[in-house]
C-alpha cells in the first residue's frame, strides 16, 4: 500500500529552486532513508511531509504530496490533523521544559484529551514502546532535562508516538548522540517500522544502510536515485550514487 | 634571531598587554562599585537617623518639616500598581505580536523603530502629553488613573522591548517541536514558549517598576499633590508620591533647611523600595526558572 | 536482538542448510556409485543444481552484510570465513556430482567390482569423509575449534587411503585387463575424493579463524 506519494515536487525558496521535479512512493510500514550533501534537499523535502516548511516565510509548493491519497497541501486540510498522523523527530533532542510524564502527554493535552487514566496509560505504553520505561519510571515526574542526550531523543520518540500517527518523520536523529545511544535508536527503528511508515534524513550512509528498507539519494535538489537500500549499497545503478556513498566526493 | 625566539618575545608581549587590559578592566568594575556604595552610604549617614515608625505612618506636618511620609509611600505603591496594572499586558502582549505572530519584516521594524523613539522620548514629554490627553482632554483631572496611564505609556517601550528579546532567546526547536505535535500556534506559546521566556520576561517588568517609582517628571502634571496629608479615596483622586516630594521638600518647601533631613529619610525610602523590589524580582526570576526547567 | 545479530543469525541457518545438503548429495553419491543405483546418481546430478542456486545467495547475503551493517571483529571474521566456507561447501557440492556422474556412466548391469572396491578401501574412505563433513558441521553449530581441530587428523587417513590407492589400482588393472576403464574412473574419483578432505580441512581452518582469530592456512598439516 502507497501511504505517502509525492508527485513532481518542485520547491522553491524566493528564487531558490530547491527541489526539482521529485516524485517518490513510500510505502507503509516500511523505512526509507534519505541521503545526500548538505544542501542537497533530503530535509526540505521530509518537511513538506508534516508541512513544517510552512513555518518560512516565501516558500512556494509546486506538484502533489498524497498521504493516504489525500492532498495535503489541499485548501480543506487542516495541518494540525495533518500532524497528529505525521510525527516528527529533531535533530537535536527539544524535550518540552517539563516533567517526563507531561512531555510524553503534551501531545495528547493540546489535542484536547482529558480522560486522565487514558494519558496515564499512553504514556506509560509508549515510554514502554521506546524502552526507555525501566529507566525513567521512578523519575517520571523529574524534569526531561536531567535524562541523557540518549535519553531525551527515545522520549521525544515517545513524544511523538503517544497521539499516534501512522507516519513517524527523523531529520537526523542521532546527529547529536554517542554511538550507544544512536544504536538503540536504531534499533527502535527496527522496532517501529513494524507499525510505521518512517522516513529518516541522515548524514550517516552506514546509518541510512543498517535502518531502511529503501533509500533515496538526494543530490542539488534532485531524486538521483531511488531503490532498494540493498541495491543502493552494493551495485547502485548512477554513477554519482556510487560516488556519494563509496566517500569519493560529497 | 631564530623564529623560536621571535615567539617568545612575541608570548611575553602580549601576556603583558593581556594584564594590563585585565588590570583595566577590573579597576573600572570595582570603581563603579565603590561608587555606588559612596552614594547609598551618604543617603543612609544623612537619612538614616529620620527613620523612624512615624516617620513611615505618619502625614507631614508643620510645613513638610515634621511628620512622616506615609501619603507619598502609599501613593507610590498606587502609581506602580496601576501601571502595572496598564502597562504589563499591553506590554506583554505586544511583545508576543511582534516575535511570534508578526510575519511581515517591515511592519515588526516599523513597530520596533518606533517603540524604541518611544523610549527615547525624555519623560517631561510624556507628562505634558498625558496633562494633555488624560487629565484635560479626557477630563481625568489630575488623578492616579492620569498618572498611572502616563506612567504606563513611558515604560511600554521598556516592557515589549524585554519581552521580545526573551521571547527571542527561546530556541526556535522548542516551537517546533510542539508545533509538529499538532499544537495551535497559541498553545505553543502559552505552553511551551511562555513558560520558558517568563523568567526574563519579569526582569523586564520589573526594570519597569523600578523606573516607575522613581519617574518625577511624568507625574508631575498629572496626578503628584504637593501636600496631602489623607490617602487618597478613589482613582480619581490626587495623591503624593515619593520621588516628587523629594522634589519638592528639596526645592520648594517651607522651610528647606529644616526640612533638608525629612528629603535624606525619603531618599532612602525610595532607594529601599527599589531596592526591595529589585530583589524582589531576582527571587522570583529564580523561582519562575527553577520552576521552568523542572516543568 | 540488533540487526546485525539477526543477519548473521539468518546467514548461519542458511549455511547450515547447505551443509545438509552438502552432506546429503555426497551420501547419495557414494550410495549410488557402490549399488549402482542410477535413478539415484540422477538425483543427485539435478540436485547440483540448487547446491548452485544456494551458493549465490549465501554470497549476496555475505555481501549485503558487510555493505549494510559494516560488520567488525567477531562479526567480520564469521561473515568472511563464511563467504569462503560457502565456496568449499560449494566445491564439495560439485565432487558429489562428479561421484553421481560416474556412477551414472557404469555399464548397465555391472556395478563396481566388489574386490576393487575393497582392495581400495574407497567405502571407509567414503564414510571417513561423510564424517568429517558432520564434523565440521558439528564444529560450526556447536561453535567449537576444538571439533574443528578434530578433522586434521581425520585428513591424514584420508590422505594414506589416496596414496596406497594407485599401486593398488594398478595391480587390479594388471589382474583384470578387461575391466581397466573401471579401475581409471575409479582412481578419478579415488583423487578427488581426496581433495575432498583437503576442502574438509579448509572450512575447519576458516572455522578456527573465524572463532579464535587463528590463522591454521601453511602451516603443514603435522603441526596440526
Amino acid at each position: 500500500m502507497i501511504k505517502i506519494n509525492a508527485q513532481n515536487v518542485d520547491f522553491y525558496y524566493g528564487d531558490f529552486h530547491a527541489l526539482k521535479n521529485i516524485s517518490m512512493q513510500i510505502e507503509a510500514n516500511t523505512s526509507v532513508a534519505f541521503i545526500g550533501p548538505s544542501g542537497c534537499g533530503k530535509s526540505t523535502f521530509l518537511r513538506l511531509f508534516n508541512r513544517m516548511n510552512d513555518l518560512i516565510p516565501d516558500t512556494r509548493l509546486e506538484g502533489k504530496i498524497l498521504i493516504d491519497e489525500r492532498d495535503i497541501y489541499d485548501k480543506g486540510e487542516k495541518v494540525d490533523t495533518l500532524r497528529k498522523n505525521v510525527g516528527m523527530v529533531f535533530q537535536k533532542p527539544n524535550p518540552f521544559p517539563k516533567t517526563i510524564f507531561e512531555n510524553v502527554a503534551y501531545g495528547l493535552r493540546v489535542n484536547g484529551i482529558k480522560d486522565t487514566s487514558y494519558i496515564e496509560e499512553t504514556v506509560v505504553k509508549t515510554l514502554k514502546q521506546v524502552v526507555l520505561w525501566d529507566e525513567v519510571k521512578d523519575k517520571l515526574k523529574d524534569s526531561a532535562f536531567a535524562l541523557s542526550g540518549g535519553q531525551q531523543q527515545r522520549l521525544c520518540i515517545a513524544r511523538a508516538l503517544a497521539i499516534s500517527p501512522s507516519i513517524l518523520l527523523m531529520d537526523e536523529p542521532t546527529s547529536a548522540l554517542d554511538p550507544i545511544s544512536t544504536s538503540k535508536i536504531e534499533d527502535l527503528i527496527h522496532e517501529l517500522k513494524k507499525e510505521y511508515t518512517i522516513v529518516i534524513v541522515t548524514h550517516n550512509m552506514q546509518q541510512a544502510a543498517r535502518v531502511s528498507d529503501k533509500t533515496g539519494y538526494f543530490y542539488l535538489g534532485e531524486l538521483i536515485e531511488y531503490g532498494e537500500t540493498r541495491k543502493i549499497f552494493t551495485n547502485p545503478e548512477k554513477e554519482s550514487t556510487q560516488n556519494y556513498i563509496t566517500g569519493r566526493f560529497g | 634571531m631564530t623564529p623560536v625566539q621571535k615567539v617568545g618575545n612575541i608570548d611575553a608581549n602580549k601576556r603583558m598587554s593581556q594584564k594590563v587590559a585585565f588590570g583595566f578592566f577590573t579597576f573600572f568594575s570595582y570603581l563603579v562599585v565603590a561608587i555606588l556604595f559612596v552614594i547609598l552610604g551618604f543617603i543612609i549617614l544623612k537619612g538614616g537617623s529620620v527613620i523612624s515608625w512615624d516617620f513611615l505612618t505618619k502625614a507631614p506636618e508643620e510645613g513638610m518639616t515634621a511628620g512622616g511620609i506615609f501619603p507619598a509611600i502609599v501613593g507610590t505603591f498606587y502609581l506602580i500598581l496601576g501601571s502595572s496594572i496598564i502597562s504589563f499586558p499591553i506590554g506583554i502582549m505586544s511583545g508576543i505580536y511582534m516575535n511570534e505572530y508578526a510575519t511581515n519584516g517591515k511592519i515588526v521594524r516599523f513597530i520596533r523603530v518606533m517603540t524604541n523613539n518611544l523610549s527615547g522620548v525624555p519623560s517631561v514629554v510624556f507628562g505634558l502629553f498625558g496633562m494633555s490627553l488624560f487629565v484635560n482632554a479626557l477630563g481625568w483631572g489630575d488623578s492616579i488613573i492620569a498618572g498611572s496611564f502616563t506612567l504606563a505609556l513611558m515604560s511600554l517601550p521598556l516592557i515589549i522591548r524585554t519581552t521580545e528579546e526573551a521571547l527571542k532567546s527561546i530556541d526556535d526547536s522548542f516551537r517546533h517541536g510542539s508545533l509538529a505535535l499538532g499544537a495551535t500556534k497559541l498553545q505553543t506559546i502559552r505552553r511551551v514558549v511562555l513558560p520558558m521566556a517568563f523568567p526574563n520576561i519579569i526582569t523586564g517588568l520589573i526594570l519597569s517598576i523600578g523606573r516607575v517609582s522613581g519617574e518625577t517628571a511624568p507625574i508631575l502634571f498629572t496626578v503628584a499633590a504637593y501636600f496631602l496629608p489623607q490617602l487618597p479615596g478613589s482613582i480619581f483622586d490626587q495623591c503624593m508620591a515619593l520621588p516628587y516630594h523629594l522634589y519638592v521638600i528639596s526645592t520648594s518647601g517651607t522651610d528647606i533647611e529644616a526640612s533638608r533631613g525629612m528629603a535624606y529619610g525619603t531618599a532612602l525610602v525610595l532607594i529601599a523600595i527599589v531596592l526591595l523590589v529589585n530583589l524582589l524580582a531576582n527571587a522570583l526570576r529564580s523561582y519562575f526558572a527553577k520552576k521552568v526547567k523542572m516543568g | 536482538m540488533k540487526v546485525i545479530e539477526q543477519e548473521i543469525t539468518l546467514l548461519k541457518n542458511s549455511i547450515s542448510e547447505m551443509w545438509n545438503l552438502v552432506h546429503q548429495q555426497l551420501y547419495n553419491a557414494g550410495e549410488a556409485m557402490l549399488t549402482g543405483d542410477k535413478e539415484l546418481a540422477y538425483k543427485v546430478i539435478s540436485r547440483e543444481r540448487r547446491v548452485n542456486a544456494f551458493e549465490l545467495k549465501i554470497d549476496s547475503d555475505c555481501e549485503d552484510i558487510i555493505a549494510l551493517y559494516a560488520p567488525v571483529a567477531i562479526d567480520l571474521r564469521f561473515v568472511l570465513a563464511m563467504y569462503k566456507i560457502n565456496t568449499n561447501l560449494e566445491r564439495l557440492g560439485d565432487f558429489a556430482e562428479s561421484i553421481a556422474r560416474f556412477a551414472g556412466n557404469l555399464p548397465e548391469g555391472e556395478p563396481l567390482d566388489p574386490e576393487l572396491v575393497k582392495a581400495t578401501r574407497v567405502e571407509e574412505m567414503l564414510k571417513e569423509l561423510l564424517d568429517m563433513i558432520s564434523l565440521t558441521q558439528e564444529a560450526f553449530e556447536k561453535e567449537s575449534s576444538e571439533i574443528a581441530s578434530r578433522i586434521f587428523l581425520k585428513d591424514n587417513l584420508i590422505d594414506e587411503i589416496n596414496h596406497n590407492s594407485t599401486p593398488i589400482i594398478a595391480q587390479y588393472i594388471e589382474a583384470h585387463p578387461s575391466s581397466a576403464l573401471a579401475g581409471l574412473y575409479m582412481a578419478g574419483v579415488i583423487r578427488k575424493m581426496e581433495r575432498f578432505g583437503d576442502h574438509c580441512t579448509n572450512i575447519a581452518e576458516e572455522l578456527i579463524f573465524y572463532l579464535d582469530a587463528k590463522v591454521m592456512k601453511h602451516m603443514g598439516k603435522t603441526e596440526k
